[in-house]
């Protein structure tokens, strides 16, 4: 054959099959046109061949006599074989092309090739009895031949293989379904754990004391869905037995028997020999695990089962099943166990444990590995498998008929008895066939213990070519991959959420049949508090025929899941109620909801989360579109604000119904900002600086409505320039959602205008934007607060720049200069801003930095400050604002390092913080592992900051007390579920090590 | 209801008990208990005993302050010194929120979690406490010096009656509680006892010392004596520790044992000494955490007071035992300097940590020290680079501090609780004036 030909049947390295295939060995056999055509069966025919050629070269072996060996030959039978036998031949290249492990047995044990004959005796099945049989004999043909068990172990590892051998052969040439591999798999692990028993019994002493023993088989075992390679779980069951004299035995001197017996099984199953291992017998799933007694007698197990258990335990049980050994005593230990089994979901703090459970089997996987896993992480088999035993241990005890220790027939008995919907429970079943048969495959390769997708090209092909993709095998494989982890990955939906409608909705004949009572278990054990209250929202959304409630019936198994993810389920049911009556039937809503796209999870987690969110929505429920991409979630800048605020102002002449218009803007704009906030798609800094935008134009929008209005007013028109200086949060562009604006008024009179006069103009227009944007409307209220203003509350609203000037030149105090250094223009005359920031340069940037005087001063007043301005009561520790180590100490240090250096460094001159901090670093004025101590700690107190306000709708200075609310906002900035503290403990650490940057840097302490 | 619950409930029915202590340890290591009857039993199972944790040292601010005592019914034990007409029984809890999640300022879950980030290394931790503590004739009153039961010293057999006895009965108690006991016998000082642990994992320990010092005390009390776990009561003989023998199991090996290497000790266990050595002056105000902790440190006898290890060098702070070859599983490493009135579950977590964090950082071991560092001078010392303990309570306060170790081991809540609490009782300390002072200074100033 040419090597052309050679890659066409499917080597990759097509010259060097080609030059092994032209080696003597392969005489007599390549002759045969059909011989080199039939590797293309193989996975990976490079390796079939190869692995073929060493089998062959064992022909030539001799024994020191000269003669053959026996390993010649056998190996000359196979080469016999491969002519007469078309089927053999077959099976053989399936083998070697997809077991490599396998290959190396052949290699060892020609004479295992027997059975891949067409008719060989013992090629089809066996029962598992007739395998306890096979087993034992070959324990037994060597017995007692020395005391290390060497040779008993080994036999049985051949015996073993050889059966493993038959079925893999069978199975990769499509001869037998999933599971009857499973199965057959398990009735191997049965008859190897009875000839180990066998052999651990042997090996006793004469004197030992005779008990009853059972083998439990629990997991993949139990279940009869064993995997190739896999640890096999049991459980251990003995009582005593009569002795010589008629009498039962001692108990304890029985289940020190048994013990004997127990490590005797697991040693010859486990030892390493010259054969290997056949895999490890893990008895872990015992009462008390590790730590507990190997072997129990069965009134201890009841009484372990009765007092101490968990929840995960029972969840074991429901797999038990008598594998070896004493089976009436092992019939009765399943016998007594069940009845736990199916009353655990009665057991106190069963939901809580669940919930728990459910969270560990999706929890941490690392995320490099993610998407080469098969078993573990969402969508995986773990998740499966998982889910089916959930529904059984809830629907199990009321119903017999779910009772399976098998997944597959469970999940065919609950789709047939109406708590999944069949074409779901088929389907899902389709995916976990796929998803096992990969498995089974990767395993096969080296007989290891894997569940991770290779990454090398060539192994992927060769398990894409096993699972019969033979044409662009590795992409094909990967589209049938992805098709059922997609499946998967629904799977909360299809068999939890989806089934729940039927309780109070008729879909089709096709679908579950849940009872009410069925449907309220169920949403408790899925996190909703209310299951009531959740029923009838699910009813009301799904009645009817129109069409909203048929898209409803169809989004909801969807939305449910995701609820059930966010902080409050229940709400975000209600809430998504309420939009969709007052949505109705909107075009664009009905196809949001047909597309079930990225926005409906987004609708999902801001109305699970933020009653803020929810009723800035509610006022609007047609900002829904803007969360279908996230374009639109994108904050809009400062110049596209003003355009359109602008002519939306023009439209209007009325100064009320013109403000009205602008907050109408900004409610739409806060929806969206807290929105993007929400999903996750803006850091603090960017909601900071979008909230702050949004506040400038509003305000700016005010003060021209005011001059306006002052205008039309007066006969001489506004007789001064007036501008808006914004400070505080503002100032540096870090707003939160329920800030005040803190702001100064500044005015310079025109030429010519007594100054009288233009105090009162630009004191109305001053009053008259407080009071517009005051107005109670659909909105919060944005308040401006002027307190920072020369003399406080006491001084006058509106001054004169040159008043400004005059006063700053002669009273200042340090406290004012230093909050002066987050002053900026923010609306109204921008010249005059520019003047007024221009003058107060000076002062907020000494020239020579600060005196130690005025240090001395700032650090005094600090000090005061932290006894003094804390709110009645509050725990200093959970301040996000004046606590140690909270926004105020951050700030501070930042201010401190600008009145000492902005004169010098100019990129100093900021109002932000963490640019101030980011440039002191640059500048060699901060070390930047404490700029990162306090950057992290500023965010981390912003954040919630502004998490609390999304969550309760109020501002809140404090890491919230309520352990709902503290939950709630743990969640929302990624925390866990179950772990409330969590959040409050990383707030401690963070503001901790702020606090010691503080102490350090601004004041100064050293150790 | 599950069976559990009805197995209590009948116990408690047929052994005719009256009172149900539920247990609970607060920042300090002191026990707290509230007792509640029978009837209210049923309830405290299914949503547990809400209580005031504001009113327990460490536990709570006042905003915070309610809390759930959940008990344990795994840990049911009928107590049992009470007598057999008025039976008394016991219950661990675990300390939570009222949403059922775990409260931090439990100090079991400070160890637990500690524990949790040993497993994720894949190790088990074990412990083996050798607690030593005084027995006095009678009752404490202020201004008397407590008289010893006996005057014998260390493995003396006392002839009649005192030490021998209370023993005895005190560990045929223990063990009809579950506590195994591995040795006991009479310590060096007068009336000093010694009564060691059988090895467990470190959280049974934990629970197990709690149970132990208050079975020393009822015991004493039955027997008209008085028992005191002060770390050191009198300057003239030995205090009270509780030298602690740790290893680290990776499944059914253990990891600190290899055989072959010098002293059999693997690297594992190496780093994790290294880690011991490194941190044991920031860890210090947790494993010796009162004013008179100190004194048993600067006292000598078996007591270190200088960071350093040695395979047999009884005046090192860490300790390699001997053991015989084939004996791998015993391999273990001793830390000398914690004392008898520590809480045991932060100090078993300080000790994991930083052993944890030395395999992690994967430190070298220092050289060590053979001689017996009391009697090197201390310019020897200086050479050999011996770093002191902490002197005083202030001391390990200023140590702990800074330590990022004993923050993330102990957790932000207990962290600050306990610095504060240290800081409080050193400046109480520091204000007093003491016999010795009038004595020394009156005279002659």
């Amino acid at each position: 054959m040419t090597i052309g030909q050679l890659a066409r049947t499917g080597f990759t390295d097509a010259s060097r099959a080609s030059e092994l295939l032209s080696h003597e060995q392969f005489d007599g056999l390549t002759s045969d046109p059909d011989f080199v055509e039939e590797f293309s069966v193989a996975a990976n025919p490079d390796l079939a061949v190869l692995q073929l050629s060493r089998i062959l070269d064992l022909e030539s072996e001799e024994s020191a006599e000269g003669g053959s060996t026996e390993v010649a030959v056998e190996a000359g039978k196979i080469r016999k074989s491969l002519t007469e036998d078309r089927e053999f031949r077959t099976r053989l290249f399936h083998v070697l092309g997809a077991s490599e492990a396998l290959g190396n047995y052949l290699i060892r044990h020609p004479e295992a090739a027997s059975v891949l004959a067409q008719n060989g005796e013992d090629r089809d099945r066996l029962s598992r009895d007739e395998l306890e049989r096979l087993f034992v004999e070959a324990v037994e043909s060597c017995i007692c031949q020395d005391e290390s068990w060497e040779h008993e172990a080994s036999y049985l590892r051949i015996a073993y293989r050889r059966r493993l051998l038959a079925l893999a052969a069978r199975d990769l040439s499509g001869e037998v379904a999933f599971e009857d591999v499973t199965a057959e798999l398990a009735d191997l692990a049965d008859a190897v754990l009875a000839a180990c028993l066998h052999l651990a019994k042997a090996t006793l002493p004469n004197d030992a004391a005779p008990c009853r023993f059972a083998i439990i088989a629990l997991g993949k075992c139990g279940g009869r869905e064993l995997n190739y390679i896999s640890d096999v779980d049991v459980i251990f069951v003995a009582e005593p037995a009569q002795g010589p004299d008629g009498e039962l035995v001692d108990e304890y001197e029985a289940l020190q028997t048994a013990t004997q017996l127990a490590k005797g099984v697991m040693k010859a199953a486990n030892e390493a020999t010259a054969e290997g291992t056949i895999w490890e017998v893990d008895p872990a799933l015992r009462p008390e695990g590790k730590a507990g007694a190997l072997v129990r007698t069965l009134n201890s197990h009841i009484g372990y089962y009765e007092r101490w258990a968990q929840t995960w335990e029972f969840q074991a049980l429901l797999k038990a099943r008598y594998a070896a050994g004493d089976k009436e005593l092992g019939d009765s230990y399943v016998d007594a166990m069940l009845p736990f089994v199916w009353s655990a979901s009665e057991r106190d703090g069963f939901v809580d444990d669940v919930q728990a459970m459910r969270r560990r089997v999706e929890g941490n996987l690392p995320a490099d590995q993610a998407d080469r896993e098969i078993k573990l992480g969402p969508g995986g088999l773990r998740d499966v498998e998982f889910s089916v035993q959930l529904l059984q241990l809830v629907h199990g005890r009321s119903d017999v008929m779910v009772r399976s220790p098998n997944t597959l027939i469970a999940l065919n008995a609950m789709s047939m008895w109406g708590y999944v919907g069949r074409k779901d429970a088929q389907e899902l079943a389709e995916a976990y066939r796929f998803l096992r048969t990969l498995e089974h495959r990767i395993q096969l390769f080296r007989l290891q213990r894997t569940h991770t997708m290779p990454t090398d090209e060539l192994a992927l092909r060769s398990i894409a070519r096993s699972m019969g993709f033979f044409k662009d095998p590795v992409r094909e494989l990967d589209k049938a991959w992805s098709k059922h982890k997609q499946t998967v990955r629904r799977l909360h939906e299809k068999i939890f959420y989806r089934p729940l409608l039927n309780a109070v909705a008729q879909l089709g004949s096709d679908e579950a049949r849940l009872t009410r009572d069925d449907a309220i278990a169920r949403l408790n054990v899925l996190g909703y508090q209310d299951p009531d209250g959740a029923l009838r929202n699910i009813q009301a959304l799904t009645s009817g025929v129109s069409r909203r409630a048929q898209l409803q019936k169809t989004l909801l198994p969807v939305l449910l899941g995701w609820f059930a993810d966010s902080p409050n389920p229940d709400a975000g049911l209600k809430s998504f109620r309420r939009v969709s009556e007052a949505l109705g039937t909107t075009p664009w809503y009905l196809r949001l909801l047909r597309d079930e796209s990225e926005t409906a999870m987004r609708m999902a987690r801001i109305l699970g989360s933020s009653e803020y969110v929810t009723e800035l929505l509610m006022r609007a429920p047609e900002a829904v579109e803007m969360l279908s991409s996230e374009d639109q979630l994108t904050p809009r800048t400062h110049e596209e604000l003003r355009a359109e605020i602008e002519s939306t102002t023009r439209r209007h002449t009325d100064p009320e119904a013109a403000i009205e218009a602008v907050r109408a803007v900004r409610r739409r704009e806060l929806f969206r900002i807290a929105s993007a906030d929400i999903c996750g798609l803006l850091e603090v800094e960017q909601v900071g600086e979008a909230l702050s935008a949004v506040a400038d134009v509003t305000i700016e929008a005010a003060v021209n409505i005011a001059i306006r209005a002052y205008e039309e007013r007066s006969t001489v028109g506004f007789p001064t320039r007036f501008t808006i200086i914004g400070m505080g949060r503002l100032g540096g562009d870090e707003a939160g959602y329920a800030s005040d604006a803190d702001v100064m008024f500044v005015h310079d009179p025109l030429e010519g205008v007594d100054e009288q006069e233009a105090t009162k103009a630009a004191m109305w227009v001053a009053n008259e934007t407080r009071r517009l944007l005051a107005l109670p409307g659909a909105d919060l209220p944005l308040e401006m607060d002027a307190d920072l203003r020369p003399e406080g509350k006491s001084g006058a609203l509106v001054r004169t720049f040159a008043s400004y000037r005059a006063y700053y030149e002669r009273w200042s105090d340090p406290w004012e200069a230093q909050a002066l250094l987050r002053a900026r223009y923010l609306a109204g005359d921008r010249e005059l801003g520019a003047e007024f920031v221009e003058m107060v340069n000076p002062l907020r940037y000494p020239p020579d930095g600060l005196d130690e005087t005025t240090i001395f001063e700032i650090r005094k007043l600090k000090a005061r400050m932290e006894s003094e301005r804390l709110p009645r009561g509050a725990d200093p520790a959970r301040h996000l604002k004046l606590g140690p180590g909270g926004l105020s100490d951050i700030e501070w240090v930042a201010q401190l390092i600008q009145m000492n250096h902005a004169a010098k460094e100019q990129n100093l001159q900021l109002t932000g913080t963490l640019s101030v901090l980011n440039n002191a670093v640059e500048d060699g004025l901060l070390e930047s592992q404490d700029r990162d101590s306090l950057v992290a700690a500023w965010q981390l107190a912003s954040k919630i900051r502004n998490a609390n306000v999304l969550y309760t709708g109020k501002p809140g200075d404090q890491v919230p007390t309520d352990p709902r609310a503290l939950a709630s906002t743990g969640q929302m900035l990624g925390y866990g579920q179950g772990d409330i503290m969590a959040l409050l403990e990383d707030y401690r650490r963070r503001t901790r090590q702020a606090r010691q940057v503080t102490e350090r840097v601004f004041y100064g302490w050293t150790d | 209801m599950d069976k559990q619950t009805e197995f209590v409930l009948r116990t408690i029915e047929e052994r005719d008990i009256r009172f149900v202590r539920l247990w609970f340890t607060d920042v300090l290591g002191m026990l707290k208990s509230v007792a509640i009857a029978p009837a209210e039993l049923e309830g405290a199972f299914e949503e547990g005993i809400g209580f005031d944790g504001s009113a327990v040292q460490g536990f709570a601010r006042v905003s915070e302050s309610d809390m759930i005592a959940r008990p344990d019914s795994s840990t049911f034990q009928v107590l049992p010194w009470r007598g057999e007409t008025l039976g008394v029984a016991r219950m661990f809890c675990d300390i939570q929120l009222p949403d059922g999640s775990p409260s931090y300022a439990d100090p079991r879950y400070v160890l637990k979690r500690t524990l949790e980030k040993a497993a994720n290394m894949g190790f088990t931790f074990y412990t083996h406490p050798e607690i030593e503590f005084y027995l006095f004739k009678q009752k404490f009153k202020s201004g008397f010096r407590p008289v010893p039961v006996d005057d014998v010293g260390y493995f003396d057999h006392a002839p009649h009656g005192g030490g021998q006895d209370f023993r005895r009965t005190a560990i045929t108690m223990l063990e009809s509680m579950g506590i195994s006991v591995e040795f006991s016998h009479h310590e060096g000082g007068p009336g000093q006892q010694e009564i060691d642990l059988r090895y467990a994992d470190a959280l049974t320990t934990a629970d197990n010392i709690m149970t132990f010092r208050l079975v020393v005390k009822e015991v004493a009390l039955e027997q008209g004596l008085q028992a005191s776990f002060m770390p050191k009561p009198f300057e003239e003989y030995p205090g009270s520790g509780m030298h602690t023998h740790m290893s680290l199991f990776e499944g059914d090996r253990n990891a600190f044992y290899e055989a072959g290497k010098e002293l059999q000790l693997s690297n594992v266990g190496r780093s994790f000494i290294a880690g011991l050595l490194r941190y044991a002056p920031e860890i210090t105000a947790v494993t010796n955490q009162w004013v008179n902790s100190y004194k048993r440190l600067a006292g000598g006898h078996e007591a270190p007071s200088y960071v350093c290890w040695g395979s047999n060098n009884r005046s090192a702070l860490v300790r390699v035992p001997m053991y015989k070859p084939h004996k791998g599983n015993s391999a273990r490493v001793e830390y000398r300097a914690l004392d008898s009135a520590c809480n045991p579950y932060l100090a078993f977590a300080m000790l994991l940590s930083a052993g944890l964090k030395g395999i992690e950082e994967d430190l070298p071991l220092p050289p060590g020290a053979e001689d017996d560092v009391w009697s090197l001078s201390p310019g020897e010392r200086k050479a050999m680079g011996l770093e002191p303990l902490p002197t005083s309570l202030n001391r390990a306060i200023q140590a702990m501090e800074r330590s990022e170790l004993a923050a993330e081991t102990l957790g932000e809540h207990v962290f600050d609780f306990f610095l504060r609490n240290k800081r409080a009782e050193w400046d109480e300390y520091a204000r007093i004036v003491t016999e010795y002072e009038r004595k020394k200074y009156l005279p002659v100033l």
